[in-house]
């Protein structure tokens, strides 16, 4: 071996450091190194997050924030649950599927997993979307448990946060209660008997025990009645928070549908409760569009909206998705500004039949067009009323057997207006009635009326007799607000040559009769839009306010239906959309609907072309009218019938900006009731609820395309009314019971 | 003395045993020959026993000593046989004859040391360098495939340094990591990637690598303890050696790369005809057919060539310091167009030894550069949907000149419709680089004192860094934004530092002949930090569209462990383990765990010269643990602040949100309880030899991502401990030379493996109605899923409908089998059909030598493993062939047999049986002697790589470890010319 002495020298040394090392490291290493905390500034461990006072509206910000967003980056990313689709799984856009797929107001022709089955009706409890809904409502449950628990006195007094703050931090509270109260609600009435956990419930492993619907229901009262006074008054909190104004319309909401949760009516406290949302001071927004713009924070009549930004505040779920899947086909996505959509959620016939017209984008239109007659032999019938012209052929009298006996309506706008009769179109041959005995002769006298007014012209080239007859023209029928007993009269519009009436009808029938008799009357056999004495009656499909006109210059005479002034919640996009849908895969089946838009009351886009500002409303003032004249309806004492009709015709004019829409009391009932909720609330997350209240739901009674499954619809098992506990709680969960039939 | 072996690990330590010069000295010399070729051997070593002398012999096969001791052993070792002992006594010339495939001596590499391979108690196998695959080889893992019984490697792609997923026993546990421990040197790698790199490997230049020795079993794992559950890898890189001449090396190889197959999409001509056919001719998709005829998928592909070149200096200063040092460059273009990896990586490796060899000294420093250039993928995916009636250029085209459908009124791009892949390929750039440093050094101390006892600390150093970044410009189509300018400019960054520090004795006595005790105690600290950062913006930098994040954490891992080995009348072997563990994943409660193992073996034969050889059967029984979940702080209470692009709105402010995380404070440990039994045999003086093993591995308290019962915690899922998970098989290999003569030689090799995967339990509860976790995300609609942990089934199980077929076997679109007979077709009609992961592997190995002439090849086949045709399942309905806003896509062929107007996605239709056989490779070398001056030696290599599939499947390629195939990148056929020179 030839090691050197100075290698012996370093031996001693590097043996002596490495033992040192060792031993260093191995203290050093010590077992403290294991109890490790975040180092990420972004992660905080509970421990020391709240030594930052602004920590307690950052949570606060967080409960609220989980009915908006899906996790900790926008639009997706760190997400809040798992087992999901980010997007799938945000509160809003889960909350959406539950309520508007099952029914008739929206399909979707996505491929996503289960998704068909909510409109089908035929979903099973091992359900993807039903699981993530329960899970975001039993999400934002714990959320709000936890902030209560780090929220006690003690826990504030312990952390020395100041008085001010302190009383901040109550308020918070009450909000956070309501917030937890609200997801309660949802899981009420989605789930009926659920799992029950407040603040005294720490995190960790434990089974939590199942409430009964009648329990949570007056769990749910007391915990809102308790903290009603320590929420601010109505619209005094700042935008986007919740107040008192909120709270008694989730109350009310309880109260409307206790009979379905408890098996007992709370009508009467449903009223008070409306009655005390309405004194909160909202007021309507003057045209229904603008509640669903980019800008519609600026409404006065959000009572509780779910806030969205384009920059600040983005997900793939709540109002992108709503605005977004709405858009396919050949639609422009930036009308309604967003840069493209996602081709999803359109509407089936059962919604769009509850509009009286919906031809055209926004509604309103013609119904039925002026047919155009056949030719038949005439005879010119020149007068004062047309400047004496034996060319002009707007006005004739027509042959329609051929027979010589013609016949045609000439309106004289004067008193004691002249006129003559020829066959050609000169006065080469002329009649007239010199000695006015109702018999023409060649070169006779001009013939006189009296009144002004439409007059029916018949005469006979055989025998040159001839007659006049004034006629006023009325509308009648069952349809009309005159039944058939009454008609309402028509004017004559001199400009268009036609008479017409602007009128509300029901869904019913229609003729149209002269001199409020039944001697000369018109009916539509045929439907062809061609007039026909004596003929079938008209029917009109669905009540509405009509523009009716009738044309009776030229026979065939004729007639036209608009919907005059159109309701203005009709926002359907047709082009190139069928009405009907055969294929629920397609999206260019169905209507598409175009009622929520990232664009300003000015036509300006929100602040991202992919992410909307709109705001959704979760309460707001019509929803409050229409609960308080269905509670008053259901037999609620504290309201009246006359506030009730009131409060509906507030919602049904601005609807068409016309007081004419107003309903009369007669047709305030809770069928109308019914109808008028899917026309002034669709899409906005009521309707399954609506239909479970009003019994029809599942049943077969009321039907709309593709229920159950099938084109035509049908009825469905009664067990659908309530979702299933998902199954996987169910396993997870050994105290929880299935719903009844899943 | 024992026989000793060429491992230089040992020749090292025996170096350090003994030096007493008593006896007298002379000069000797000798030639060593092949036993069966009487081929000379170059460069065999000839060391003296117990010192750092020796030489290797020449060109000629010669060697001479001077001042060898009469008194001393000569000891000579060649890679690749068994080394000879020869005493010197009174010879001074020595013809010594070596015998090849000799594997009984073989030494494996096990934890903390290493054994005679025929002493282990375990289920251990190695691959060492002759072994390894040839060709174009970018990733460590490539060396291994196919290689060993039980061991599945999956590459991931046909890209360019792609990784792999490597599966031991298939997997023990379902939300966990299911990776092995890949220890380098002694040093326990993290498994987690680095962003903007490729493979985890990618750092070890294969060429450097000297062995591979995978730990399979508890008993030999349990060492390693809570890191062990899924089997261990053990890598051991080349070093120098005392007894080295200084050596010059070079490897290099030139390849060819092509894809092979493609998806059968309708051309040009067909596709105008299918939509002549399916739509009237004043339909608007008339109008927007184009009358060019472009192949897209040849489009996006090209030949693609790579080059590899590797030089190595290996030897000894002054017989005390011994040295390796390489370097490494690699060159590959994948076959996408524009698809890039080049790396460069370096080694140097000291071993020293002072004090009389008391001390070892073995310092080994890796160092790799990579640089990535990544082709957009989405390309392949778009080029089989992209209309082939559109020419790729469009001179009119304000997105960077390539055709693109636009938006009828707006003229913005669709944004539904496919992307021109040709401008996904060639306007976005994307871009990382990758560096990392592994740097340890083992210090080895032999007490003076008390021989048998040594100490050895290993300090270690990981450090990596990842960065990277992708820049689209706004003109882009697939980045476009009219209201803020579009474009993309987003980087990324991640450093990566862990640190090891480990200490232990070892105290090994042979108390009698044939009676050996080795006992091992030692503690280990390891820490792992990581943080990174990333910024995604538009092009212009807009702040409303800018994303930027950071994310930091850290981890301790703490042990002390222990193991005795105990030989007894060299018969009978025992072992046992035991190894304690800390995470600080855990909370102070559970983050200690236990892990006890053992094995006992006895060999009833040894060998013998009879038929039979060797014969020795091995139970061993352990249990092993697995903590390796994504978060670093899963016990802790912790609240996580928001982006601010997810802030809420209160009045006219935004506010940050800060969210209280999920979390489970009683988490820990999951165990994993493996049996064992195996067998060791050798026959006909061991040209038959290998091992059967049975095993059972059975694994609880499933580090599982569940549901927690609603309302208990802060988030709806949560990794916790639930659930149990059952492997068991059976694994065969079968080595052989089935010819062994002088001038021809086969080797062949062959093993097998079974494995049954089941799910015992999954949740606190057993109602029978639930159904499992859906996993195996699939292309179409979102959140469609295929497959699904359950109960009494494999994980991953496809979970789908029963097709319903007509009489002609054609599937009937939207029928499916009402399984449960309650009238509808809906969830609960979704049964169990098949899972991705194959019932029987094969791995084979052949070599022929003949003259100068070496054939070789090697290949894999998986029998019963089935794939979810997603492709398929996605892209034949006629429903995709128009769309309303006017584009066009194309389908697959095949849309013919099945005729469906709307996809099927969860028909069972889809799910193919897609077993295969696949040859890695195919290669020929011809070794060139003395050729030129100054080069020992010369060997040229022609190698085809992937050159044979042979499947049922119709997809493009049956091999996909997820079982879901959509769209893979292609894996490529090489041709490969290698060199390979020592100087």
């Amino acid at each position: 071996m030839q090691i050197s002495k100075r290698m012996k020298v370093y031996s001693k040394k590097i043996k002596l450091s490495i033992t040192a090392i060792a031993i260093l490291f191995i203290c050093n290493a010590c077992f403290n190194d294991l109890d490790t905390v975040p180092i990420d500034p972004d992660e905080v461990t509970s421990e020391v997050v709240y030594d930052n006072p602004a920590a307690y509206r950052q949570v606060l910000a967080k409960v609220y924030a989980g009915l908006a967003l899906s996790g900790q980056q926008g639009p997706s990313g760190q997400a809040d649950i798992a087992g999901i689709d980010e997007g799938f799984g945000q509160y809003l856009r889960a909350l959406w599927y539950h309520q508007e797929f099952p029914t008739e107001e929206a399909v979707v022709g996505w491929a996503d997993q289960t998704i068909k089955d909510f409109h089908e009706q035929d979903w099973d409890a091992n359900d993807v979307f039903i699981s993530a809904f329960y899970s975001r409502i039993f999400y934002q449950i714990p959320l709000a448990n936890e902030f209560l628990r780090e929220t006690t006195d003690e826990k504030l007094s312990s952390r020395n946060v100041d008085e001010n703050l302190k009383s901040e931090i109550q308020g918070y509270r009450a909000e956070v209660r309501f917030l937890r109260a609200l997801s309660y609600w949802h899981a009420l009435d989605h789930f009926r008997n659920v799992p029950f956990i407040t603040e005294a419930n720490e995190v960790g492993a434990f089974f939590p025990e199942q409430i009964e619907a009648k329990e949570l229901f007056d769990y749910l009262v007391s915990e809102l009645t308790e903290i009603m006074s320590e929420l601010p008054p109505a619209r005094m909190n700042e935008y986007g928070r919740t107040d008192q104004g909120a709270a008694w319309m989730l109350l009310a909401k309880l109260y409307l549908n206790a009979e379905v949760y408890t098996g007992e009516s709370k009508y009467t406290e449903c009223v008070e409760a409306c009655n005390k949302v309405m004194e909160g001071g909202y007021t309507l927004e003057p045209e229904y569009q603008h509640l669903f713009l980019a800008d519609n924070h600026v409404t006065n009549e959000f009572i509780f909206p779910i806030v969205f930004d384009g920059v600040n505040t983005r997900t793939w779920g709540g109002m992108t998705f709503i605005i977004r899947a709405g858009i396919g086909g050949n639609m422009p996505a930036l009308e309604s500004g967003v840069e493209s959509g996602w081709g999803g959620t359109r509407t089936t016939s059962g919604l769009v039949n509850k509009f009286p017209s919906v031809v055209g984008t926004g509604g309103g239109g013609l119904i039925v067009s002026p047919a155009e007659g056949m030719e038949y032999p005439f005879v010119y019938i020149p007068g004062s009323y047309q400047g004496w012209d034996p060319a002009d052929n707007t006005t004739i009298l027509s042959s329609i057997n051929d027979d010589g006996n013609y016949e045609g309506y000439v309106y004289f706008p004067e008193d004691g207006g002249q006129f003559k009769v020829t066959p050609e179109p000169s006065w080469a041959i002329n009649y007239g009635d010199t000695d006015e005995d109702g018999i023409m002769e060649v070169n006779g006298r001009n013939i006189q009326v009296g009144e002004k007014g439409m007059y029916r012209v018949t005469f006979n080239i055989n025998d040159l007799s001839y007659s006049l007859t004034k006629t006023e023209w009325g509308l009648i029928g069952s349809a009309t607000s005159g039944g058939w007993d009454n008609d309402l009269d028509m004017e004559y519009d001199a400009e268009d040559g036609s008479f017409v009436i602007i009128t509300a009808l029901n869904t019913g029938d229609i003729k149209f009769r002269a001199n409020d008799e039944w001697d000369i009357d018109f009916g539509d056999t045929g439907a062809d839009a061609l007039l026909d004495a004596g003929g079938e009656n008209i029917k009109i499909e669905r009540g509405g306010v009509y523009e009716i006109r009738l044309y009776l210059d030229h026979p065939d005479y004729t007639y036209s239906i608009a919907s005059s002034s159109s309701d203005s919640r009709a926002i359907f996009y047709t082009d190139g959309q069928n009405l009907e849908i055969e294929d629920i895969g397609q999206f260019t089946e169905g209507y598409a609907v175009t009622k929520f838009k990232n664009v300003d009351r000015f036509g300006n886009s929100g602040s991202d072309i992919g992410f909307p500002d709109t705001d959704f409303p979760l309460f707001r003032l019509a929803d409050t009218y229409l609960m308080y004249a269905e509670a008053v309806l259901r037999g609620g004492t504290g309201g009246d019938m006359n506030t009730a009709l009131e409060l509906v015709n507030r919602v049904v004019t601005r609807a068409y900006q016309e007081e004419a829409a107003a309903i009369p009391m007669s047709e305030l009932n809770l069928d109308f009731i019914l109808d008028e909720r899917a026309r002034e609330l669709f899409w906005e997350c009521h309707r399954r609820t609506d239909l479970v209240r009003f019994g029809q739901f599942t049943n077969g009674d009321y039907v709309w395309p593709w229920k159950g499954g099938v084109p035509e619809g049908r009825a469905v098992d009664s067990k659908f009314d309530v979702y299933p506990i998902p199954t996987s709680d169910i396993t997870a969960n050994p105290k929880l019971r299935q719903n009844s039939g899943y | 003395m024992k026989k000793l072996k060429e491992s230089s690990f040992f020749i090292l330590l025996c170096l350090c045993l003994s030096a007493n010069f008593v006896y007298a000295q002379k000069d000797i010399s000798g030639i060593i020959k092949d036993q069966v070729t009487g081929e000379s051997l170059i460069g065999a070593n000839v060391i003296i026993e117990g010192t750092g002398q020796g030489t290797s012999t020449d060109i000629d096969g010669k060697f001479s000593i001077s001042n060898v001791p009469e008194n001393a052993n000569l000891i000579i070792s060649y890679a690749g046989y068994a080394d000879q002992i020869v005493s010197v006594a009174n010879q001074s010339y020595f013809e010594i004859t070596m015998s090849a495939g000799e594997i009984l001596d073989e030494v494996v590499v096990i934890g903390y040391g290493t054994i005679k391979k025929d002493d282990a108690t375990g289920a251990i196998q190695s691959v060492s360098a002759k072994d390894f695959n040839k060709g174009s080889i970018s990733g460590a893992q490539e060396l291994l495939a196919g290689k060993i019984a039980g061991v599945n490697i999956t590459t991931n792609s046909g890209a360019p340094g792609d990784g792999a997923v490597i599966r031991i026993r298939g997997g023990s546990s379902l939300s966990a990591s299911n990776d092995p421990l890949i220890v380098i040197d002694g040093v326990p790698i993290d498994n987690g990637g680095i962003n903007g790199a490729r493979n985890v490997l990618n750092f070890v230049n294969p060429s450097d690598i000297e062995s591979f020795s995978v730990l399979k079993d508890a008993s030999a794992t349990a060492i390693y303890g809570s890191r062990a559950s899924n089997g261990v890898i053990l890598i051991t890189t080349k070093k120098g050696s005392v007894t080295d001449k200084f050596r010059l090396g070079y490897t290099g190889n030139f390849a060819i790369s092509n894809r092979i197959g493609e998806i059968d999409v309708f051309d040009a001509n067909e596709f105008r005809a299918l939509i002549g056919e399916r739509f009237a001719s004043d339909h608007p998709s008339q109008a927007i057919l184009g009358s060019a005829n472009t192949d897209w998928q040849d489009a996006i592909y090209e030949t693609a060539f790579g080059h590899d070149h590797n030089v190595s200096l290996s030897g000894a200063i002054k017989d005390f310091l011994p040295y390796r040092a390489s370097l490494g460059y690699t060159d590959k273009q994948g076959i996408l167009l524009g698809d890039k990896f080049q790396r460069t990586t370096a080694s140097l490796n000291l071993s020293p030894s002072f004090f009389s060899n008391t001390l070892q000294v073995n310092i080994s420093s890796k160092a790799m550069f990579t640089n990535n250039t990544f082709a957009d993928r989405g390309a392949i995916g778009s080029a089989v949907r992209f209309d082939p009636t559109q020419e790729i250029l469009d001179s009119e085209s304000e997105y960077g000149g390539y055709f693109t459908w636009v938006d009828a009124t707006s003229g913005f791009p669709n944004s539904l419709a496919p992307t021109n892949p040709l401008a996904l390929l060639n306007l976005k750039e994307d871009g990382s680089d990758v560096k990392r440093y592994i740097t340890n050094a083992t210090f080895d101390y032999r007490m003076p004192f008390l021989k048998a006892l040594r100490a050895n600390l290993n300090v270690g150093y990981d450090y990596a860094e990842g960065k990277g970044k992708t820049f689209i410009p706004a003109n882009a189509s697939f980045a476009f934004d009219s209201q803020n300018g579009g474009g993309t400019d987003n980087i990324y960054d991640q450093t990566k530092k862990n640190e090891l520090l480990e200490f232990y004795l070892n105290y090994n006595k042979e108390i009698k002949s044939g009676t050996t005790l080795d006992l091992l105690a030692g503690y280990s600290w390891q820490h792992f930090f990581f943080e990174d950062s990333f910024r995604s913006s538009n092009l212009a930098g807009t702040p409303e569209q800018t994303v930027e994040g950071e994310n930091s954490g850290e981890l301790y891992l703490l042990s002390i462990y222990g193991r005795a080995n105990l030989t007894l009348f060299d018969k009978l072997l025992l072992t046992g383990t035991l190894r304690r563990d800390a995470s600080s994943r855990f909370s102070p409660d559970n983050r200690w765990g236990l892990f006890p193992a053992g094995a006992i073996a006895y060999k009833l034969v040894d060998n013998d010269k009879g038929t039979l050889n060797n014969l020795k059967v091995r139970l061993g029984y352990g249990i092993t643990g697995q903590q390796e979940i994504g978060s670093y702080y899963v016990y802790q209470a912790r609240y996580l602040s928001g982006f601010e692009n997810a802030q809420y709105q209160f009045g006219d402010e935004f506010i940050q949100t800060l969210r209280p995380e999920g979390y489970d404070s009683d988490i820990k440990w999951e165990e994993t309880t493996t049996y064992n039994l195996g067998l060791d045999f050798g026959i006909l003086s061991n040209r038959i030899s290998g091992s059967i093993d049975l095993y059972q591995r059975e694994t609880k308290d499933l580090l599982n991502f569940i549901r927690v019962p609603a309302g208990t915690n802060l988030t709806n899922f949560i990794q916790t401990n639930i659930g149990n998970l059952e492997n068991k098989g059976i694994e065969i290999s079968l080595n052989t030379i089935p010819i062994q003569s002088k001038e021809l030689t086969w080797e062949f090799n062959i093993n097998m493996a079974a494995n049954q995967n089941e799910i015992t339990k999954l949740t606190a509860t057993d109602d029978p109605s639930f159904l499992g976790v859906p996993t195996g995300f699939i292309a179409g609609g979102i959140g469609n899923t295929i497959q699904i942990h359950s109960v009494g089934q494999a994980a991953s199980s496809f979970f789908v409908y029963e097709q319903v077929y007509d009489e002609e076997g054609i599937p009937v679109e939207g029928l499916f089998v009402d399984r449960n007979n309650d009238g509808v077709v809906n969830s609960s009609d979704l049964y169990h059909f098949e899972n991705p992961a194959a019932d029987i592997t094969f791995g084979f190995y052949s070599n022929v030598a003949w003259k100068k002439f070496d054939l070789s090849f090697a290949g894999r086949a998986n029998i019963g493993n089935y794939v979810y045709n997603n492709v398929a399942s996605d892209q034949a309905s006629y429903s995709g062939l128009f769309h309303p806003t006017l584009y066009l896509s194309n389908a697959l062929s095949n849309i013919r047999e099945t005729d469906f107007e709307n996809p099927q996605y969860l028909s069972d239709h889809f799910i193919q049986e897609a077993s295969f056989l696949r040859i890695d490779y195919i290669s020929l070398s011809y070794q060139l002697s003395n050729v030129l001056k100054n080069i020992k030696d010369l060997r040229l290599s022609f190698t085809v790589q992937n050159p044979i599939l042979i499947t049922n499947y119709t997809g493009v390629d049956p091999e996909l470890f997820s079982g879901i195939d959509n769209t893979i990148y292609p894996r490529t056929r090489s041709f490969v010319f290698g060199i390979n020179a020592n100087f």
